[in-house]
């Protein structure tokens, strides 16, 4: 990979959104590894993401964006390692339609702990126009609480523009984390 | 996260595994057999030692799904047989015929035994268990 070019997760709750987010933006037609989900007491969905979701972007700037979606259930935890090497920083959607929709972003927060390293990730909350609780503070201080800061916005998936405001937020975070790591090493004598 | 839920009565378990113990009998290098759905849930299995049913199940349903947007991708048609070469044996991965959702024959064996024989012996569970569900 070379240096404009930048490894993406996207995760978050079963129907969250990962799959619709990435087609939505993807210069490529997007790689989809649905299969039919039978677990519906706990989500009505159709299919479910069992793979991966894979998908391209190229910034203005240039840059190239690779963008990997994992499957949401914790069961399928081995994939979000695996997707997880070389990754640069992570994009996690919530569903604040769901039972505990803050409680899921944690759970992947902890989950990608070394990935996003307190700052390299974006919060994307959907379904918040029908669902306006928990708000966005909430889950701005329930991530502090796990020492993770960065910033928690409103979106629609399914809107391109949207999702691309979530990958420029989280390239800015990705930037500013990697000059204060370089300025840090500066500093070593 | 997942609430469980029952995918498969205990007497359509029962059927099954009888049919995973004739294969067990018929191939003595396959050292473990599953059957799980198409988004990684248990239905039946015989292992041994520490492997768990429930990680292997989910493993199965991203490696099929996995292997069939390759196929897509490469326009080779529909998605057979996955078939793993490790060092120390083979992992065969196959659909099970079903009127309604997908499920998934996994099954484990050791070096010794031919590719052709477990091919052969394998997919003739999975026909006799495609039957099974068909005809129910
Ligand atoms: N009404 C509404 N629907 C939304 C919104 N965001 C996403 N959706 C819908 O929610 C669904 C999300 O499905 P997927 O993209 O498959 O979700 P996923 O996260 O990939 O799910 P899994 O792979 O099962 O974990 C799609 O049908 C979207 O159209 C929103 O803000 N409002
Ligand atoms: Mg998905």
């Amino acid at each position: 990979m070379s240096d404009r070019e930048y490894k993406l997760i996207f995760t978050g709750s079963m129907g969250a959104g990962k799959t619709t987010a990435i087609a939505a933006v993807s210069e490529v037609a997007p790689v989809r590894t649905e299969m039919q989900n039978t677990d519906h007491a706990h989500h009505v969905k159709e299919t479910t993401t069992t793979g991966l979701d894979y998908g391209v972007v190229t910034l203005p700037g240039g840059e190239v964006l690779r963008l990997f979606g994992t499957p949401g259930q914790v069961r399928f935890q081995f994939m979000w390692e695996i997707l997880g090497k070389g990754a640069l920083g992570v994009v996690v959607l919530a569903d604040n339609s769901s039972e505990d929709p803050v409680g899921d972003v944690l759970e992947y927060a902890r989950a990608f702990a070394d990935v996003i390293d307190g700052s390299r990730a974006v919060v994307g909350v959907g379904r918040m126009d029908v669902h306006p609780v928990p708000t966005l503070e909430d889950y701005d201080a329930a991530l502090r609480g796990i020492g993770v800061r960065v910033p928690v916005v409103s979106t629609d998936v399914r809107q391109r523009e949207q999702v691309l405001t979530l990958l420029d937020i989280l390239f800015y975070q990705i930037d500013a984390a990697s000059e204060f790591s370089g300025a840090a090493l500066q500093e070593v004598p | 996260m997942s609430g469980k839920e029952e995918r498969v009565s205990r007497s359509e378990e029962a059927i099954i595994l009888h049919h995973l113990d004739s294969l067990m009998v018929k191939e003595q290098e396959i050292s473990g057999v599953l059957v799980s759905t198409g988004d990684g849930f248990r239905v039946a299995s015989r292992l041994t030692g520490s492997l768990s049913a429930e990680k292997l199940s989910a493993m199965a349903s991203s490696l099929i799904a996995i292997n069939e947007a390759v196929c897509k991708e490469s326009s080779l048609g529909a998605c057979r047989d996955l078939v793993i070469e490790a060092s120390q044996g083979r992992i065969l991965l196959m659909d099970i015929p079903h009127p309604a959702q997908k499920l998934i024959l996994t099954v484990l064996c050791r070096a010794k035994v031919t590719m052709g024989q477990v091919l052969w012996a394998a997919r003739g569970c999975r026909e006799s268990l495609g039957k099974l569900f068909v005809g129910s």
